[in-house]
């Protein structure tokens, strides 16, 4: 079922009449915008409103799989083809003939790996790993990334040709903190969509002061945040507690991203008892747990960022070290906001 | 010329589509304007019969002048495109892939432009 594509900012009726257009054309489609924005709902969109639509609809994840794995995952492979190949396998390019590859994170695909998907781009041809027989196969390639990949080929990560070679379409969706009017829309949806999975008499709409405060807080993990808060609202049914949970991350966020000192400075418990007073007892948002989630926080960030840094944002090797699985980290990672503070990695 | 020739001009920087579009008009088109492609695409729907040639920049935001190209020449099959680019033999390369008429590399003189016009629209009527 086609995920609908909720909001009513001028941005979003665009997308939708850019989206109404092309869908039909088969024309290469890169969408951006950051973590959490809806790319693949957009990309969804696309595909279920083209002539593919009965066809397959393929999501790869570029970020998640190492280099070797993510090419045979892509143009599959010949019995033989490495250890372990005990017999063929087709590719999910293969997979998707006359349907849709939607490649996620493609900004983290390998330069190596970048030549063979811009050769598939140019005629549709490939081979199979250990093969050097060519395949064709017929995939409408729609790509997403929440990097610039205008400044990756600038450093020499991305090839040009690539770049625009998928930039036929360009779908950009701007952070929900650039269009607040869609929050309330965003709201009302998720609320009827999780309603049906709880009583609906104990739901608990938020009120006009805590969707004030919904409006204001800066949604650094976009719609998914957003998502996750309502999932949780049901639950806990206290909107109140939540909105004020959501001032105190965007005055810590604050605190943490944009101070990079504040971050860097000896942790001590003088630190949470005043930040900035919001934090002191006297407050009426202060309450232990709140402040153990956001020292755990804050340690767990400067860990894991001191040992991406060791391993030059090796995620594997810097998994194995913290002891915790990859896919963990990854997830860290990005609920974190954990950024890479070496240049060209 | 009795009735003038109209066109559809693209462009995504207000400079270059304004005097573009002053320098044509004085040569006697009637010139409409779109500032990205999908601006543009909606104005050849609305107005199916009118445009008798679209002169698009390559490199814009949503669709592209590449994008636009190819969806004319699927829509609007008699349509003649001229692309104008300043952004290197890729964007150019694909322009020529997708079947545009003419691929202007920027700059380049006006006359050479108006040129250009003149021989892809006598070619339009003759056909």
């Amino acid at each position: 079922m086609m995920p609908p594509l909720i909001g009513s900012s001028k941005s979003i009726e665009k997308i939708r009449e850019l989206i109404d257009r092309v869908a039909d054309m088969g024309l290469n489609v890169l969408i951006t915008g950051e973590s959490g924005v809806g790319k693949e709902v957009v990309a969804q969109n696309l595909y279920y409103k083209s002539q593919r639509k009965d066809k397959p609809f393929i999501k790869v994840n570029c970020a998640a799989l190492p280099d070797g794995l993510l090419e045979s995952e892509l143009f599959g492979f010949e019995r033989g083809a490495f250890t372990g190949a005990v017999q063929s396998k087709r590719g999910k390019f293969e997979l998707a003939h006359q349907g849709v590859i939607f490649l996620d994170e493609i900004g983290d695909m390998p330069r190596s790996l970048q030549a063979k998907l811009l050769r598939v781009l140019q005629s549709g041809e490939f081979s199979r790993l250990g093969s050097e027989k060519e395949v064709t196969a017929d995939a409408w390639v729609i790509a997403s990334t929440n990097q610039s990949l205008v400044e990756n080929v600038k450093k020499g990560l991305f090839r040009e040709d690539l770049y625009y070679r998928l930039n036929i379409i360009k779908i950009y969706i701007p952070p929900l903190r650039n269009r607040p009017e869609d929050i309330p829309t965003l709201i009302d949806y998720f609320i009827e969509r999780y309603a049906s999975q709880f009583d609906r008499n104990k739901i608990s709409k938020p009120d006009a002061d805590a969707m004030e405060k919904l409006i204001a807080y800066s949604w650094p993990g976009n719609v998914r945040e957003l998502q996750s808060i309502l999932q949780s609202s049901m639950v806990i049914g206290n909107w109140k507690e939540i909105v004020d949970d959501l001032s105190i991350k965007d005055k810590s966020n604050v605190y943490s991203t944009s101070d990079q000192k504040g971050l860097d400075k000896a942790l001590t418990v003088d630190t949470f008892l005043d930040l900035k007073n919001e934090n002191s007892p006297e407050h009426a948002s202060f309450s232990l747990k709140k402040i153990r989630k956001e020292t755990m926080n804050i340690i767990d960030k400067r860990v894991i960022s001191h040992v991406l840094n060791q391993t030059g944002w090796n995620r594997t090797k810097a998994s194995k070290i913290l002891k915790i699985s990859y896919k963990t980290l990854l997830y860290k990672i990005s609920d974190l906001d954990i950024k890479s503070s070496i240049q060209n990695r | 010329m009795n009735k003038p020739s109209k066109l559809l001009l693209v462009d995504d920087n207000d400079e270059i589509l304004s005097t573009l579009k002053d320098y044509l008009i004085k040569k006697g088109y009637e010139v409409f304007s779109a500032s990205d492609g999908l601006e543009a695409l909606k104005l050849l729907e609305t107005d199916q019969q009118g445009f008798d040639l679209v002169i698009t920049d390559l490199v814009m935001p949503n669709i592209s002048g590449v994008g636009l190209i190819a969806i004319i020449k699927k829509k609007f099959p008699g349509l003649p495109v001229i692309a104008i680019t300043g952004w290197g033999e890729h964007p150019e390369a694909l322009a020529t892939e997708v079947q545009a008429d003419l691929v202007l590399e920027k700059p380049f003189e006006l006359s050479e432009l108006d040129k250009s016009l003149k021989k892809l629209l006598s070619l339009e009527l003759d056909s």
